[in-house]
C-alpha cells in the first residue's frame, strides 16, 4: 500500500533523489552530542507550530493582551499546554542552540569548509535571543512591561546612537501600544523571515557538505607543521 | 525484520506518536470558542411595565445585557415583541428573523411582521405565513414581579 502510493508520487514528482540525499546520507561515526542540532531543530519546530496557533487568539493591543494571553491560558481547551510549550521551548531552544553551538567549538567543526554554516549559526543564535527578547513583552504584564523598560534602556548607554536606538526599540519615548505592535510584528514577521533564510542555508550546508567527523589523536599527530617549542 | 526495517518503522512510529500527542490538543485548541453557546447570559432581562404593551398590538422592548465573547465584555442590545390579548398573561417573541438574522418588524396595518430582508412574513404568534424562514419566531418565557417584565429564558421549539 505505502509502496503504491509512494510510486504514484515518484513517478509524479521525482523525490526519491531528494529523499536520497535528505536522509540516507553518509555520516561519519558520531556520538550523542551530535544530536543537539537535530533537537534544536525539534524545538523550532514546535516554536513555529505552536507560536502559529497562539496567533488564533492572541490581540496585541495594550487593553487585550493580557486578557487574550489570560482567555488562551485558563478558558480555551489545551490553551495552557500550547502556551505553556512555546514559552518552554523559547528557553529550550536557547539552552540547545548554545550547547550545540558549544559542540561545534570543542570538535573544532567550524573550520573549513564549513564557515558558513558557523556564521549562519551564529546568526541564528542571535535571532533565538532577539526571539526571547520580543516575545517576553508580549504577556504585557508587569514583569514583561518592566524587563523590556530595562532591556531597551540598555541601548541607551550606546555612546552618540544610544537616544536615537532607544527610541526606534520603543517607537517613542516611552513603552507604548506602538512598541507592543512593533515587538509583536517583529516576533512574528521579521525574525521568522530571518530565521527560515538562515536556517535554510545552514540545513542545506549540513546536507551539501556533510558534518565533520569527531577529531582524533592521530588526525592531530599527522598535522605536518606543528612546531613544538624546545 | 532487519535492523533497517526495524529502525525505520520505530522511528515512523515515534513520529506519528509525536504528531498525534500534539495533533489532538491543536484541534480541541482551534475548536474550542465553538463550545460555548449563547443562552441569555444573565438570571433575567427586565423590559419595562406591562402598562406599555396595548391588548392585541405587539410591543417593541429593547434591552441592553452584558456579554462576555473570548476576553472582551460587550453591551449587547436585545429587541423582544411582547404581546397581549388580555392584559395578564404576555408572550415575548424575538425580532430576529429565523431566516438569516435580520430584524422584523411589526406592521400594524397588516397585523403581521415583515422581514424586509428577503420579504418574509409572520403571523401576529411568529408562526412563517409566507417567505423562505424555515421556522416560527423564537418565543421566551416571561416573568411579572410588581407589573414589571423580565425575560427569564428561552423556550425550546
Ligand atoms: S432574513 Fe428575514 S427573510 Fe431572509
Amino acid at each position: 500500500m505505502i509502496e503504491k502510493v509512494s510510486a504514484w508520487f515518484e513517478e509524479r514528482m521525482g523525490w526519491k533523489p531528494i529523499w536520497k540525499a535528505l536522509a540516507l546520507r553518509n555520516i561519519p561515526k558520531v556520538n550523542w552530542l551530535y544530536t543537539l542540532g537535530s533537537a534544536t531543530l525539534l524545538v523550532t519546530v514546535n516554536q513555529i507550530l505552536t507560536g502559529i496557533l497562539l496567533t488564533i487568539y492572541y490581540v496585541p493591543s495594550p487593553q487585550d493582551a493580557y486578557n487574550s494571553v489570560a482567555f488562551i491560558t485558563n478558558e480555551i481547551t489545551a490553551g495552557w499546554l500550547i502556551r505553556g510549550l512555546h514559552h518552554w521551548g523559547a528557553s529550550a531552544m536557547v539552552v540547545l542552540a548554545g550547547l550545540h553551538m558549544l559542540r561545534v567549538v570543542f570538535h573544532g567543526a567550524y573550520k573549513f569548509p564549513r564557515e558558513i554554516t558557523w556564521f549562519t549559526g551564529l546568526g541564528l543564535l542571535a535571532v533565538t535571543m532577539a526571539f526571547g527578547f520580543t516575545g517576553y513583552l508580549l504577556p504585557w504584564d508587569q514583569k514583561a512591561y518592566w524587563a523590556t523598560t530595562v532591556g531597551t534602556r540598555m541601548l541607551e548607554v550606546t555612546p552618540v546612537i544610544g537616544d536615537w536606538l532607544l527610541r526606534i526599540a520603543r517607537g517613542g519615548e516611552e513603552l507604548s501600544a506602538v512598541t507592543l505592535t512593533r515587538f509583536y510584528g517583529t516576533h512574528v514577521w521579521v525574525l521568522p523571515s530571518v530565521l527560515l533564510i538562515l536556517l535554510g542555508i545552514h540545513m542545506f550546508l549540513v546536507v551539501r557538505i556533510g558534518i565533520s567527523a569527531p577529531p582524533t589523536a592521530e588526525e592531530a599527530a599527522e598535522e605536518p607543521d606543528v612546531e613544538v617549542e624546545a | 525484520m532487519s535492523r533497517r526495517t526495524f529502525l525505520s518503522r520505530a522511528t515512523a512510529s515515534i513520529v506519528g506518536g509525536i504528531g498525534a500527542l500534539m495533533g489532538i490538543p491543536t484541534v480541541a485548541y482551534l475548536i474550542s470558542p465553538a463550545k460555548a453557546r449563547g443562552g441569555l447570559g444573565v438570571e433575567a432581562i427586565p423590559l419595562g411595565p406591562i402598562s406599555k404593551v396595548p391588548i392585541g398590538e405587539p410591543t417593541l422592548f429593547k434591552a441592553t445585557i452584558e456579554r462576555k465573547t473570548g476576553w472582551v465584555t460587550q453591551a449587547e442590545e436585545l429587541a423582544f415583541y411582547v404581546s397581549t390579548d388580555d392584559g395578564r398573561n404576555f408572550t415575548a417573541m424575538s425580532n430576529v428573523c429565523t431566516h438569516l438574522g435580520c430584524r422584523v418588524r411589526w406592521v400594524d396595518d397588516e397585523e403581521e411582521f415583515f422581514c424586509p430582508c428577503h420579504n418574509a412574513v409572520f403571523s401576529k404568534t411568529g408562526t412563517v405565513v409566507s417567505g423562505p424562514p424555515p421556522r416560527a419566531l423564537d418565543q421566551y418565557e416571561l416573568s411579572v414581579e410588581d407589573g414589571q417584565l423580565f425575560v427569564v429564558g428561552k423556550i425550546e421549539a
